[in-house]
């Protein structure tokens, strides 16, 4: 059995559940696939903290499925237990940090969202250098963009910058899912085009 | 066939990827529910929706969005009663109103299936409690069942429709917030046909639930109990696994049989004894006698204050089991159970070292949180909430910049405007269950006369179970600022309709809204008014004077929720492409004329609103995000020194035309 886990993370409104969502509809192929991983939702107010996960699990052999010990998945990753990290707000990044390891690849969204207590001056809000140094420290595979403006800049909208992570994300990993299940998954239009503009990256 | 909505169309053979919620609704669909109903709670919500936004595509099944759990129970009941499968769900919380029907259905039993979907939240990311609603079993005598996964939460649901009737109990299914909430692939079974022909024999014996007959059902039901104690020691929803070997076992359910399962597997343990629980109310002595054969300790696993731990105990004493029996010595009671907690918990209980990779994270994780700023959650972009908090903060005199006590009390509740408990805003004393606010506000109202009080409340919360609190305040001549916020849907949990609820989001207008203020009036409210909360001075002048009067008093902050008067006018733009060529208009701010006094940034604190450098980065300004705002024209408002401006430009000529200041200037220089 093999696993391949991807955190998402970031705020409320940002679009992190359908992203998971994606995600797991890809995970219908083949018979000796299976998927699991949870939403935390509760934060999901504008700008609380969301995160979702995604696992994808590869049986290696017939028995695994029928296997008590193989067949059950927690809808968790466990602390180190991430392939990817996708984070679409940068000192949540670091709030996520928790799901790395030295191999992991994170790639993430350098726009900040000044939360409130930043607002009421009662904490700063760190540096991008800062959480790059700092996301170093665990792992060297890290890509930032920002996200924000390749969205407005291409669709006029922010709607599409999950979609435009969805795509970077298959560019820069290797995530045993084809494309092109995820294409067929967005259909076409602007959603479809996002994808690409990631996938071009 | 064509199926495009596996949900509705699949059959045996079929897989798909569902939500638990999703999946516990097939597995009801497959069982041939007929009634469906709840009142709105997350983690449950999507288990009624499901059901809810497909009916009309199923054939005979009824849904509803019950305005409370006690009646959404009391309808499961008259369903069954009348022969109709019948799936309530709720959330943790909601099993406490609907606990009075819930303490009844072992007395009379059930006809048609029962079963009672119950969402719980360990860690309480959206209740404000994070109780165990297994324990309630100890008395109802409800069975429980719990599903692990996907699959299970289908089939589990399903076959507990065919286990109510056989034994005549509801069925509580309990899904932890981490299965509602969870995805995975899941496999159709055979829809049975639906049966929504009701037809209620009467059974007085079992119906009529007094006096000595109550005695007698009490007696029937414990002996229904051990029935089904029987059936569990042998059924297919408990499995033992390594029945051989081991010194050690391990006993866990629902999720966290998932996470303990896992655990393992990253520990690299695989031979140890494992007794998985379904069912785990009741829990069979005979099961477990076989488990603890040949183990000298036991290891349960489990959220919160141990409910297994207690029972298991028990039996073990009953058995005179020696071995020792660990639960709560490992796992904490309070919080989330993560996958973390029991990779920890069994590894440092077996003395297996921790994965390296793991170690260096968790230790990675603590330096980081501790320099990371919070973060909490807020309205959304142009919500009016966040209007009415800004109002009431004005009126009261209080303001977060000088962080002053404020001499009025003010009560919380149940819903989005929750959240004004939190900063910026922290406006709310107190804020435990659905309609404390006013309930206990009226009191204080009553023993503290120097405080004034204002009870909030929304107006799903309000209609689920604030009248009779309301006319009790009224009949008992309580001195309260009642402000309902009325934004016509139950907006947190993902927009049920409310009785305000005038038109759905494709505009079709519902026939038969309810008259709040007229409801009101009846109750003998002569103090009440209407008005619109995006008018931040003219509301917050109303507190102000609704303060100074005596008795109840009645604010209604109407407003439709922001979301869906944008939702709506899409859909209506789609329609009548005509629509898009009005007047369309943007808020911005002016950066010579603002003074950064934070009355927009930070009192207000609208998230359309942020801080922006500028092109040589030396100078912060504040910045309407275009792309963000909504236009509610909010921060136009409250800006004391005119520096916002509204900027208006018709489409059609497309020429923009730009307000003047000293327009902008009249309209916005008045002070609170
Ligand atoms: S008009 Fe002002 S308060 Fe309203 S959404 Fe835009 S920035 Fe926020
Ligand atoms: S309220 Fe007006 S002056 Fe104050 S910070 Fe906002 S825009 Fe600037």
């Amino acid at each position: 059995m093999k696993r391949f886990n991807i955190a998402i993370i970031g705020l409320g409104g940002q679009g992190i559940i359908t992203m998971g969502t994606v995600l797991k509809n890809a995970a219908l192929n083949s018979d000796s696939q299976e998927v699991s991983g949870s939403e935390r939702r509760g934060g999901a107010q504008r700008e609380g903290y969301v995160e979702t996960f995604v696992k994808y699990i590869f049986y290696e052999n017939e028995s695994e499925p029928n296997d008590s010990r193989r067949n059950m998945h927690s809808p968790m990753i466990e602390a180190g237990g991430a392939n990817v990290l996708i984070s679409l707000e940068p000192i949540e990044t670091l709030r996520g940090a928790r799901y790395l390891n030295e191999n992991s690849i994170v790639i993430f969204n350098e726009r900040p969202y000044i939360p409130i207590s930043v607002r009421m001056g009662q904490a700063s809000y760190p540096d991008i250098s800062f959480i790059v140094s700092e996301l170093r420290k665990i792992t060297k595979n890290i890509f930032f963009y920002d996200l924000d403006k390749i969205s407005t800049d291409n669709f006029n909208s922010l709607t599409q910058r999950n979609i435009i992570a969805l795509g970077i994300l298959f560019a820069k990993t290797s995530i045993p899912i084809s494309p092109k299940t995820i294409e067929n998954i967005l259909l076409e239009g602007k959603s479809a085009e996002a994808f690409n503009l990631g996938l071009n990256f | 066939m064509n199926k495009s909505n596996l949900f509705i169309d699949g059959t045996a053979g079929d897989k798909g990827i569902m939500l638990g919620n999703e999946a516990i609704a097939r597995g009801a669909l497959e069982a041939g529910v007929g009634y469906a109903s709840m009142y709105p709670g997350t983690p449950a919500s999507e288990i009624i929706a499901a059901l809810d936004k497909n009916k009309g595509n199923i054939k005979d099944l009824y849904t509803e969005f019950s305005l409370n759990e006690h009646v959404s129970l009391h309808g499961a009941v008259g369903a069954s009663w009348s022969g109709v499968r019948a799936l309530c769900a709720m959330k943790n919380v909601g099993l406490n109103v609907a606990s009075e029907p819930a303490q009844f259905l072992s007395y009379t039993g059930v006809k048609a299936g029962l079963v009672i979907a119950v969402g719980s939240d360990p860690g309480a990311t959206s209740s404000s409690n994070e109780q165990d609603d297994r324990w309630y079993s100890m008395h109802t005598y409800m069975p429980i069942i719990e599903p692990s996964n996907i699959q299970e939460a289908k089939d589990y649901t399903r076959d507990a429709f065919d286990i109510s009737e056989e034994f005549s109990f509801g069925i509580v299914l309990i899904a932890s917030s981490r299965l509602c909430h969870n995805a995975g692939v899941l496999y159709f079974g055979d829809l049975r046909d639906r049966n929504i022909n009701g037809d209620f024999k009467k059974d007085p014996e079992n119906y009529l639930n007094l006096f000595n007959m109550a005695v007698k059902n009490h007696a029937k039901y414990l002996k229904q109990n051990e029935l089904l104690k029987n059936y569990l020691a042998e059924s297919r929803f408990n499995k033992i696994i390594n029945e051989n070997s081991s010194k050690v076992g391990f006993i866990s359910s629902g999720v966290i049989y998932a996470h303990l399962m896992e655990a393992m597997d990253v520990l690299n343990i695989y031979d140890h004894r494992i007794l998985k629980l379904g069912f785990t109310f009741p829990i069979s002595n005979e099961l477990l006698n076989k488990f603890f054969d040949g183990l000298d300790e036991v290891v349960i696993v489990e959220e919160a204050e141990g409910f297994l731990e207690f029972q298991i105990k028990k039996i073990a004493y009953e058995l005179g089991f020696r071995g020792v029996i660990h639960g709560k010595d490992i796992f904490k009671q309070t919080g989330e159970l993560t996958l973390d907690d029991v990779i920890s918990g069994v590894g440092k209980f077996l003395e297996k070292p921790l994965p390296v990779f793991f170690d260096f994270a968790v230790k990675r994780d603590k330096e980081l949180q501790g320099i990371l700023p919070s973060r909490s959650g807020t309205f959304c972009i142009g919500c009016s909430h966040r209007a009415t908090f800004y109002s009431i903060l004005k009126a009261v005199g209080f303001s977060n910049t000088e962080a002053k006590e404020r001499d009025v009390v003010i009560a919380g509740d149940i819903g989005c405007y929750t959240l004004g408990l939190l900063p910026p805003y922290n406006a709310m004393d107190f804020l435990t269950c659905m309609n404390a606010g006013l309930g206990i506000g009226q009191a204080i109202s009553i023993f503290d006369k120097k405080k004034k009080v204002i009870a909030l409340v929304g107006d799903s919360t309000f209609y689920h179970s604030g009248i009779p609190v309301l006319l009790n305040a009224v009949q008992n001549g309580a001195n309260v600022l009642y402000i309902i916020l009325d934004n016509s849907w139950t907006a947190m949990t993902g927009h049920q309709k409310t009785p305000s609820t005038q038109r759905d989001v494709d505009g079709t207008p519902y026939s038969n809204p309810l008259n709040l203020k007229e409801l009101i009036k009846s109750l003998g409210v002569t103090y009440i008014k209407s008005l619109d909360p995006n008018s931040v001075k003219r509301f917050a002048l109303h507190v102000k004077s609704a303060l100074k009067e005596q008795g109840v008093k009645v604010l209604i902050a109407k407003r439709e929720c922001i979301l869906q008067e944008i939702r709506r006018n899409k859909l209506l733009k789609k329609k009548d492409a005509a629509a898009m060529k009005t007047t369309s208009s943007f808020y911005e701010i002016q950066k010579l004329r603002c003074v950064k006094c934070n009355e927009c940034f930070v009192e207000l604190a609208c998230p359309a609103i942020i801080l922006k450098k500028d092109e040589n980065e030396d100078m912060e300004y504040y910045y309407i995000d275009p792309v963000s705002c909504v236009k509610c024209g909010v921060c136009y408002e409250v800006c004391p020194n005119s520096a916002i401006r509204k900027v208006e430009f018709g489409s059609k000529l497309n020429l923009s035309k730009k307000i003047s200041n000293k327009e902008v200037n009249g309209l916005s220089g008045i002070n609170v």
